[in-house]
């Protein structure tokens, strides 16, 4: 009898393990002509990306609390929502409790950031956006640069599940002083970065700032120099989504060689196999290096270590003269914030969403803090010259990593490119490991 | 009817202790069992799998590697901690001046969060702007250098290090007061039978402390099999995965890849492979009562 019930207990228990999750489900918005009229205060509560102390959360904090000011009777929670409160976050979204307005929901070029929109978790911004701007007289939804649309809208549906409040463009930064001291031409192509890098060796200064300790970071490198040699849409088919094989297009094996040559010129950082990325990034600043290849949000997230007086140079990755892929694109990545279906208050998320990506509040953000925005008519960071030159010549803003780091094939992936750069294998050989992993994650 | 009402008295003692067993361990364990039946996506929604999850762990190279690593780190770590910990514990159990601060500086790294740790270990470990290897070439020794946690062959032993590190107070305060405990008049007698002190420790007080070692081993198996903190901060399983442990890997693919199901599964095998080793190692290390 004992046993029977344990075993009846069990299996509910299981069951439960097993049934049907979720919590999610759509609710009905507010009338999109009208919704304005229907803000009213009330309790809105914002997952955020900045942590505590950052210069951008106090942004956020001035902005809700502009808010509240406005609409008296509001109270703006923002809770924290990246990184280790992430898994937390997203449980709340499961158990159908989510914030009312939260980032890293929806991404429309990434497969596995679509799940909760085709589950009806988020509200379908698009009649919102239709709508004239008061301000403008136009759609609210020109206010966002064409070339973001891939991200914020279901390639599927075509519905629009979230808007940009942050864009960061892939780049390589470089020391405009030190290069103007040296007399180095920063390097557009790819034989020029060669050079470049030669004669900041020559001057004993470490080319490129790079860590060994993350992955990712180490293969924006390959993920660069295949989007130059191999194109996007192809390279994106073969690792993320298992279209064909690597050595099929010989791109990939020149890019991975390019990638050698770099490594055998010892062009990267003293030491960087054992160097965090923060580290990495101190000592390009401090000048112990002459480039580094990452995200825009480089200036921002390291706005207190930057020395007075730090020229610092933007420019696009360098172009691959023969390369068959694309030579004008460049990698982004857009921090896009999304509405709970859930939300008690939708016009109030609406209201929120609508003033942090007003071309005011951006403006003034990428003026205070930095950040690139993908709201057209606001200026470039001043901290990161050249950085609209980059946008504006860019013929496409592709999606950084090829959606590698959501996709099984990323470790695996970018373990190979680690194993490279440190030494262990030449360009053949990872061109090898590459389509056995490739072969085996993908099944193919 | 005495038995009786000792049983009425037992159940409300034992109630509170097994509701929170219930609603903590046995609830979290076959919910997990359940999720690793399942194919589960990032939104909540699951489909019933039954054991493909388990199959497909059968051929993984990933989470093979990952065992594998879990098991280096264990006996790594392991032999990292008991020899220093059972010769520091000895140590102040002997009459010596300032063994209250000792104790303090032992202890100390423990109530510092495994964050903290890492991050400054990280930086010890650094190549060019830490301490080890810049001190080893002030003193000649730049040749023996490495770059601890960029090296596939150092990264590991660095993180158990880190981890014992931080962690050697808990079991340096357990071993002392199993020596204290010790009885005083036979070590008296092994004196004055002429035994000198190594003598005594080798040959009466480890036969002495063996129960406790050994539940001290099971209990640092328990412990180091489900690492997690140290090696996701410090080396986020790098360099290509020759650090990668089960915990960092379950971690990896249910928030990264959002296959909750598998990294269930992975969970569940580790909880199944850790009942087996202590099952047997309980049994081989088992002895008779040693009666002095």
């Amino acid at each position: 009898m004992r046993r029977a019930a344990l075993v009846a207990a069990f299996t509910l228990t299981l069951g439960v393990g097993c049934s049907s999750g979720g919590g999610t489900g759509a609710a009905d918005g507010p009338d999109a002509a009208s919704w304005r009229d229907e803000v009213k205060p009330g309790q809105l509560e914002v997952g955020v990306l900045s942590a505590k102390g950052t210069p951008g959360l106090k942004f956020l904090e001035n902005l809700g609390g502009r808010l509240e000011q406005e609409r008296p009777g509001t109270d703006v929670t923002l809770t924290f929502a990246n990184t280790e409160a992430r898994p937390g976050i997203e449980q709340r979204w499961r158990a159908g409790t989510p914030p009312d307005v939260d980032y890293g929901m929806f991404d429309g070029t990434v497969p596995n950031l679509r799940e909760w929109a085709d589950d009806e978790a988020l509200v379908d911004l698009t009649p919102y956006l239709q709508q004239p701007d008061p301000v403008s007289g136009k759609p609210w939804l020109d206010r966002y640069s064409p070339t973001v649309r891939k991200f914020m809208e279901h390639p599927e549906s075509k519905k629009i599940y979230a808007v940009p409040s942050e864009l960061s463009l892939h780049v390589l930064f470089y020391n405009a002083k030190l290069f103007k001291d040296l007399g180095i031409k920063p390097p557009t192509t790819w034989d020029e970065l060669l050079a470049a890098s030669s004669a900041l060796s020559a001057k004993q200064v470490d080319p490129i700032a790079l860590t060994g300790l993350f992955e990712p970071y180490m293969g924006m490198w390959s993920d660069h120099l295949w989007l130059r040699t191999v194109g996007y849409q192809k390279a994106r088919g073969v690792l993320t989504e298992g279209k064909g094989h690597i050595t099929e297009d010989p791109g990939f094996l020149k890019g991975l060689q390019m990638l050698q040559e770099l490594r055998d010129k010892n062009a990267f950082l003293k030491g960087f196999k054992g160097t965090d990325f923060t580290a990495a990034q101190a000592q390009f600043f401090q000048g112990k290096a002459g480039m580094i290849l990452m995200g825009s949000w480089l200036v921002s997230e390291m706005k207190d270590v930057i020395p007075k007086g730090f020229e610092l140079g933007v420019l696009a990755f360098p172009k691959v003269t023969g390369g068959a892929g694309d030579q004008g694109a460049v990698m982004a990545a857009l921090q896009n914030v999304s509405i709970a279906a859930k939300s008690p208050d939708i016009p109030l998320a609406l209201d929120w969403i609508n003033r942090l990506t007003s071309v005011e509040t951006q403006t003034k953000r990428a003026t205070e803090i930095g950040e690139v925005s993908a709201v057209v008519g606001v200026p470039s960071p001043p901290g990161v010259p050249g950085i609209d030159a980059v946008l504006s010549q860019a013929e496409a803003l592709e999606p950084r990593d090829y959606g590698l780091s959501q996709s099984k094939a990323g470790k695996p992936v970018y373990a190979e490119i680690a194993r490279l750069l440190f030494g262990e294998q030449d360009a053949e050989q990872t061109l090898q490991r590459l389509d056995a992993a490739l072969r085996r994650v993908h099944k193919n | 009817m005495h038995r009786l009402a000792q049983r009425r008295i037992i159940l409300p003692f034992l109630l509170p202790a097994a509701v929170l067993l219930a609603l903590f361990f046995l609830y979290p364990l076959v919910r997990t069992v359940g999720i690793s039946l399942s194919d589960w996506t990032r939104t909540g929604n699951s489909r019933f799998v039954g054991g493909a999850n388990y199959t497909a762990l059968l051929t993984d190279p990933e989470y093979r590697t990952a065992l594998k690593n879990t098991f280096a780190f264990t006996f790594i770590g392991g032999c990292l901690l008991f020899p220093p910990a059972v010769a520091i514990a000895w140590a102040l159990n002997q009459p010596i001046r300032g063994e209250k601060f000792f104790r303090f500086v032992i202890f100390a790294p423990v109530v510092l969060s495994a964050a903290v740790v890492a991050l400054m270990w990280k930086f010890i470990y650094h190549p060019t702007l830490g301490l080890i290897s810049p001190a080893m070439a002030e003193v000649g020794l730049g040749g023996m250098a490495r770059e601890w946690l960029g090296d596939p062959l150092t990264a590991l032993p660095a993180v158990a290090f880190t981890t014992v590190w931080q962690g050697i107070g808990i079991w340096v305060v357990l071993l002392s007061a199993g020596f204290e405990r010790l009885p005083r008049d036979v070590l008296e007698a092994g004196r004055v039978d002429g035994a000198g002190e190594w003598r005594l420790f080798w040959s009466v007080m480890m036969p002495l402390l063996y129960d406790l070692l050994r539940i001290l081993l099971v209990l640092w198996i328990v412990q180091s099999m489900q690492a997690f903190a140290f090696v996701y901060i410090m080396t986020g399983g790098g360099p290509f995965g020759s650090t990668e442990v089960v915990g960092t890997l379950m971690y990896r693919i249910a928030i990264d890849q959002t296959e909750f199901g598998y990294a269930a599964a992975m969970g569940v095998v580790l909880v199944a492979i850790l009942l087996a080793v202590t099952a047997i190692l309980n049994k081989v290390l088992k002895r008779d009562d040693l009666e002095y």
